[in-house]
This record gives structure tokens, sequence and C-alpha cells, in this order.
């Protein structure tokens, strides 16, 4: 009956985190964002913030409401009813998103010290990078950070021991075992093999983000002038 | 119809109790560093809690008002003047409504105590919020005015400004100001990882004095002072981070989380400070003494309902 068990932790004093012991995957990720939309619909008056990630959900209580304070019986209940269901529960569509990259020179400064490393031509990197459809887990860190599924192993590369002070918005890097887009400008510490000219955040753009959770993302080579002249209408 | 800023002081911004609802995009909540003593400016100059206001950080403006307004000063004391052309300087006090004329301006002088000072106004802006607020998102540039902190020339848009009331007091009365003693006690409970932490080093974590360290913003307070002994934590799985959360990152040394933090953490947390104390992590300045204390869940609720009585006994 329970597919996925779990834990009710507080997470200080108006949250709280329900953890998933199972390991990360598509099939949980589809689980959890399920959850966070019942649990959207159903206590909106109490929660004001859902946060899905790999292995867990978090609730951020509204601070007017009394709701924190009881008994988490409502929410357990919830739970367990989505795991009931959870084969024949449906999500919002997803979609795939290609993004477009500009892998190496001035804007992957760290793709052939990698490559080099790795002992493999800068192309096969590319190629290997590329060729891989990823599965967006979630949204977080900064607006609109992709925590993405799928980077071949083999390009796994531990992160730098000393961070940049400063990633362009938009570069892409590998840092462990995950690849990703800076949305923003902001310190860093992934190799940075790449940068995609597309905003993956824009606070005009409804919803801001072009991705959600649950999407599949690929990303295709562009060279460095069609990177230049992207948008240029 | 507008304030326009002479000088712009360090980080002088528009916030609001903030954007709920969008941390799952990577969207923290952002807003007032100390919602506390914005709301108490707010109430001053008959505004609702959530109005925005500015933010004034460290270092302050000066700002010139075009139009007869009340003004209410809370939280960090600077030494504040209103200047009138064909008239002396006045000191203007905080925790009062001041009426202003146009043409006046504000200059903040010397920083007395505190990091954060909210000037309120009897003025609604005239600025499309977004994603439901007026808070600034530095990182994002977008929310408050274009995206970014005041900068001097920028010229804020007001609208519906309701003319100062008869009954408010003159900014010559003198009132005593309660400051900030730079020696903070934050009471914490439990967060996610806890159990993770040994009992030595939890009972390290309430028995250490730390100090704010200069590298703390509004995304988080760095904290300096004796580490953590090595934690013998694996790597945990990254999760949703409220913010107060307390990071124990691999130096030992602790990490609170901000308004403007990162929704989505992979730090072990100790404990997150109660939501009842959170306002004084907007008056925290590099320096500050800080200790933890404990309480049970139970306790941080019943503090967070007396807050908000004190709050109503102004507000209504």
């Amino acid at each position: 009956m329970n597919r996925y068990p779990y834990r009710l932790v507080d997470n200080g004093d108006m949250g709280l985190t329900i953890l998933f012991e199972a390991p990360i995957s598509r099939a949980l990720s589809i689980y959890i964002v399920q959850l966070a939309e019942r649990c959207r619909a159903r206590f909106s008056q109490h929660i004001v913030d859902l946060i899905p990630a790999y292995q867990s959900l978090t609730l951020g209580f509204n601070l007017d409401s009394e709701w924190a304070a009881t008994q988490t019986f409502e929410l357990e209940q919830l739970i367990e009813e989505t795991q009931l269901s959870a084969d024949s529960l449906s999500t919002k569509p997803t979609k795939r998103v290609e993004i477009p990259v500009c892998y190496g020179g001035e804007y992957g400064p760290d793709l052939a010290p990698m490559a080099q490393q790795k002992n493999m031509t800068q192309q096969s990197l590319i190629n290997q990078h590329s060729q891989t459809e990823y599965f967006v887990h979630m949204l977080g860190f900064a607006p609109g950070f992709m925590y993405l599924g799928g980077l071949d192993p083999s390009l796994a590369c531990p992160r730098k021991s000393v961070p940049a002070m400063q990633v362009p918005a938009g570069s892409l890097g590998i840092g462990a075992g995950q690849t990703g887009i800076y949305p923003q400008v902001s310190p860093g510490g992934w190799h940075i093999i790449g940068r995609t000219p597309l905003a993956l955040f824009d606070v005009n753009n409804t919803p801001a983000c072009i991705v959600n959770p649950l999407d599949s993302v690929r990303f295709y080579p562009i060279s460095a002038s069609e990177f230049e002249n992207w948008n240029t209408p | 119809m507008s304030i326009k800023v002479i000088r712009a002081g360090m980080q002088t911004s528009i916030q609001d109790l903030g954007r709920f609802g969008f941390m799952d995009q990577g969207i923290p909540r952002s807003g007032f560093m100390d919602p506390l003593s914005a709301t108490l400016a707010n109430t001053l100059v008959g505004n609702v809690s959530h109005h925005p206001a500015l933010e004034i950080c460290m270092l302050g403006p000066e700002l010139l008002f075009n139009q007869d307004i009340s003004i209410a000063i809370c939280g960090a004391v600077f030494e504040v003047e209103r200047l009138r052309p064909h008239s002396p300087p006045e000191p203007i006090h905080n925790n009062l409504a001041v009426k202003l004329k146009a043409g006046d301006k504000l200059r903040f002088a010397k920083r007395l105590s505190g990091a954060r000072a909210y000037l309120a106004f009897s003025a609604g802006l005239a600025i499309k919020p977004e994603l439901n607020s007026h808070s600034t998102h530095f990182g994002a540039k977008f929310g408050g005015f274009k995206g970014r902190a005041l900068m001097a020339g920028d010229e804020i848009p007001l609208t519906n400004i309701k003319a100062p009331g008869s009954n408010q007091q003159t900014p010559t009365e003198e009132k005593s100001v309660l400051g900030y003693g730079g020696r903070y006690i934050l009471r914490c409970v439990d967060s996610v990882e806890t159990s993770l932490f040994s009992r030595q080093q939890q009972r390290d974590f309430y028995h250490n004095k730390y100090q704010v360290g200069q590298a703390s913003n509004r995304m988080g307070l760095r904290l300096d002072g004796p580490p953590l002994s090595a934690l013998n934590i694996a790597d945990i799985s990254s999760s949703g981070l409220l913010n107060g959360s307390i990071q124990i990152p691999p130096g030992g040394l602790p990490i609170i989380s901000g308004v403007d933090g990162q929704t989505i953490g992979g730090y072990p947390r100790i404990a997150n400070v109660i939501s009842a104390d959170l306002f004084a992590l907007g008056q925290l300045v590099p320096g500050d003494q800080v200790q933890f204390v404990k309480v049970c869940k139970n306790q941080a609720h019943t503090l967070l309902v007396s807050q908000k009585h004190y709050i109503k006994q102004y507000t209504s």
C-alpha cells in the first residue's frame, strides 16, 4: 500500500518536509509533483509555498494560519490517497524543450580543459552532452534553475575547488553528476561548457520559467555567430 | 507625484511583505527583512501591512518629496533631518507619523543602531506589481523599482496620495527610541536534518557565541565563530529551504537563510529560527553577537500568536 514510504519532518515552526526514502527517479518526481498539486488544491488557505525536490516535498505554511499547529492527520490522509492512486494520476501536460547552446570557446571556457582531462575530443563531449534527453526533477535554488536528471556518468566532474566569482547568465555547467544552466549572473562552482542565448526566466512571461518540473530538455549546439545574433530580430 | 532620489544610500529598495507561492519556480519570497518594523511604519501612516515601503540598508538616502505626504520611519535608527527651504533643518525621529510638505527633503545621516530602516509613505506606488508583489528581487532583476536598488535621479511614481491628517504628530516632538543592542538571542526549533547532527554538535551549536560576518545580505547571514566539529554527514538530498533555516556547510560555520535565499539547499540544517524572531535577521549588522536558544514547536507558535497580538494593538 505504501508505494513510497515517507516521514514527516519539521522544517522550522511554519514548515514541514515530507521525506521519501525511495531513490531519485522519474516516477518519484511525478508522484511528488502530483502530491504538490493536490496539496495546493486542498490546503490552499493554509499552505502558501510548496517546494518539490528530488526526494521530498516541502510545505511552507501561511503565517496567519493556525493549521500548522494542529495535527497533521489531514495531510497524512492526502499522502495515502495520492499513493493509492499513484498509477492513475494525471499531471498537467508536460513538454519537451529544446535549448540552443554555444559550446566551448569564450562561452564555455571549461570545455577544452574538461575534454582534455577526460581524454575526449571537445566534439565528442558536445555530442554526448547534447544527445541526451534530460528530465526536469524540480526548479529551485535561483529563479528558473532546473535540476536535471540524465547526465551521462562519464561526463560527471567534481565541482571546482574555488568557485568562480561571477558566472554569466545562461551559462551551462557540469558539477559532480549534475548539469544545468545558471539563469542569472551568480557565483558558481560548476565547470562552464557553454552558454544559451535564451532567457530561462522572464517575469513578463506566464509562467516565468521556460520549463516546468517533469518536462524534458535537450540541448542543441549552435555556433558563436548564431549565439550573437539570436536575440536580434 | 513622486519621491525623487537625490542620494541613494547603500541599498535602498522597494519591498512589501513578499511574494508567496512561487518557491517551486526557484523564486524566494523576498520582501521586508524586518517585517515587524515595516508593519509598524505602514500602520503609522494608515497603510495596511503589505503596503510597499522603502527598505533602507546600512547607509541611508536623501529623498525629495514633491507633494504633501505623511511618512514614518521604523526599524534601524539613523540621524535623519528634514530640510525645508527657508527653515532650519529639523531632526526626524523614528516611530512617528511625520507630515511633509511638497519640496521637503529627508536626509539620512549617521546610522546609530540596527541595519535596516523602513520608510512608509501615505501613498500608493504607480508601478505594476510583478508576480503579485512590489518586492525587489535583485538577482533576477524584477519587482520594486526596475528590479534594482534605487539610484540617484530615480523618481518613484506615486498615486492615491492621502493628505496628512491633522491629528498627526509634528516632527519636532521628541520621542525616545528603542535601539538595537548588537547582542541577539535567536530562538530555534528543529529542522529537517537536525537528527543527523550528534548530541555534541547540537550542544556546541546552542552553546557557541557567533558573530555576524561581513558577507551577509538579504540572501543569507554568514556567522563567524568556533566551527562545529567535522560533520560526519553524508551528502544529503537537496530539499526545500525556508527563510530562517540554519545550514552547516562543510566548514562548520552556520549560514542563516534570508528572505532572498535560495529555495532549495543541499547543506544539512541544524535548526530553524522561529517565525517570531525572523524580524531580527533584518537588523543584524556585521560584528553583532548571536546566540541560539532551543524552544519547542508549541512555544514557537505561542510566541508567534503573541507577536500578532502585539502588532494588532497598533494596527487596529
